[in-house]
């Protein structure tokens, strides 16, 4: 291991459907500011590379999950002859499946990960989480998993009619006619593979809890949030940190059951009325868009799973964020340069320089 | 003068959604300063009309008279002590009170604020 461990970050893309790495770079230099990070992008337009605050000190393209797991070691190897990173942290769904299935690929590099077992990641796949509501009490809606448009159909009309159509990873479209569910079917079946996901819908406010486990069911710390603002994607926009007992205990029930270790993020829907309930839509097992506002609480729950994959002694404790604080994304433009686009594109990788400082006119004509 | 109307707003997202008793409102004779914060349910109201719910989330701003019930309740009076509380600082007829104050009762209700006694 490097002296100074050297951590690799991928989802660096904040756009329309925002991934988590640039807000997990970010939590990680508030509480180490020295650290040297890499990102491990897919496309060199990820907006995260080109940011000021939150980039990274260099990035490395990588090999397409379609690609074949073959190709994601390949390139992770060679990308580690040129800068051996010590710590992972992948912050998309379609990475986490390969790495929690071959951990002894990881220890025989000496790669320091903070991911879930093989066990407990597949118990929270979407097509299983029925199963996992029914062990922890849980309420979640009635998911039918479809490979084909006959069947859903089928789904569609046993859950009602009222649908949502969700992809295997991502994605999740609001479906009431035959022509709209068929529609989303397709494009999720194109975009994330077999099987495409129909899903009860569930009427109410959703809540989302994020969160690390200790991989021995304890939660280490929280941070709840009710959405305030969606786009159209459904995507949170906004958010208010709350704290209910109810919703506490069911996070703690199923990240128990699981027996959890790592980040994750819980998705709830509560039912209308008084007496609503929590109702599971799903857990995401990786750290979220928004994983860096709780950071800004005292709650910086990244650092924290950085120290947990490298067995450090915590700089900062993590706290309860307080109920009423709340996050409103704003999109802003970044600024990139033509030379940093070409090297990521040409060589596959990007060492990143020193902003250029263009000075002010007055400035020049007082030299 | 008569009794403010109880108009509680709740927003969802952005948008209020408006709750109102089916009485017409006048304006009041208490002022928001009267008031300190107190809790009423899960929610705690500040002087000003504005109520937040820490376990939910939820926001919402109430009116003077709205505020006046919702301190009485959780403070635990009965509807014929809140009805007096009302009649005494409000210029307000018994019955316009008790038709406001049912229909008041029936908004929080539907939210889930109203304690079960009432």
């Amino acid at each position: 291991m490097n002296a100074s461990p050297v951590i690799a970050v991928t989802g660096l893309h904040r756009g329309e459907n925002p991934q988590p790495g640039s807000a997990v770079i970010r939590s990680l230099r508030r509480v180490y500011p020295e650290l040297r990070i890499i990102g491990l992008v897919y496309d060199s337009l990820e907006s995260g590379l080109f940011s000021e605050e939150d980039a990274p000190d260099a990035a490395f393209t990588m090999s397409y999950p379609g690609a074949g797991e073959e190709a994601f070691w390949q390139r992770l190897d060679a990308i580690r002859e040129i800068e051996r990173f010590d710590v992972l942290i992948p912050c998309l769904d379609a990475e986490m499946g390969p790495l929690v299935d071959a951990p002894e690929k990881i220890l025989e590099r000496g790669i320091r990960v903070c991911l879930p077992s093989a066990a407990s990641f597949k118990c929270r796949d979407k097509s299983k989480l029925a199963e996992l509501c029914e062990r922890t009490h849980c309420r979640t809606p009635q998911t039918i998993a479809v490979s084909d448009v006959n069947s859903l159909h089928q789904a569609a009309v046993t859950l009602g009619g009222n649908v949502f159509v969700k992809g295997r990873y991502y994605e999740a479209r609001h479906a009431i006619t035959p022509a709209a569910r068929e529609a989303a079917y397709w494009h999720m079946l194109e975009q994330w593979g077999a099987p495409v996901l129909v899903q009860e819908n569930v009427l109410g406010e959703e809540y989302n809890v994020i969160g690390l486990g200790d991989g021995r069911g304890h939660i280490l710390g929280s941070c709840s949030i009710r959405k305030m603002l969606r786009t159209a994607m459904g995507k949170g926009f906004g958010g208010m940190v709350v704290r209910d007992p109810q919703l506490d205990a069911v996070a703690q029930s199923l990240i128990a059951e699981l027996r959890w270790n790592g980040p994750f993020e819980l998705e709830f829907v509560k039912s209308e009325g008084p007496k609503g309930e929590y109702c599971l839509i799903e857990i995401n097992p990786r750290f979220p868009a928004w994983c860096d506002f709780p950071s800004t609480l005292n709650c910086n729950l990244p650092a924290a799973a950085l120290e947990l994959a490298l067995g450090w002694q915590p700089r900062e404790p993590l706290r309860h964020a307080s109920p009423g604080k709340f996050f409103i994304r704003h999109a802003i433009d970044m600024t990139g340069d033509i030379r940093d686009l070409a090297a990521l594109t040409t060589s596959g990788q990007f060492f990143r320089q020193p902003r250029e400082v263009i000075p002010h006119p007055a400035s020049s004509r007082s030299h | 003068m008569k009794l403010a109307s109880l108009p509680t707003q709740i927003r969802h997202n952005g948008q209020p959604h408006v709750l109102e008793p089916a009485m017409v409102a006048a304006p009041a004779v208490a002022s928001h300063a009267e008031l300190a914060s107190f809790h009423f349910q899960t929610v705690t109201w500040q002087a000003d009309g504005f109520g937040f719910d820490a376990t939910s989330g939820e926001f919402f701003t109430a009116s003077p008279t709205a505020l006046v019930v919702m301190q009485a309740l959780s403070e635990g009076m009965a509807r014929t002590q809140i009805l007096e509380r009302l009649t005494s600082r409000f210029e307000v007829t018994r019955s316009t009170a008790e038709r406001d104050l049912e229909s008041f009762l029936a908004e929080l209700a539907h939210i889930g604020l109203t304690p079960e006694s009432n």
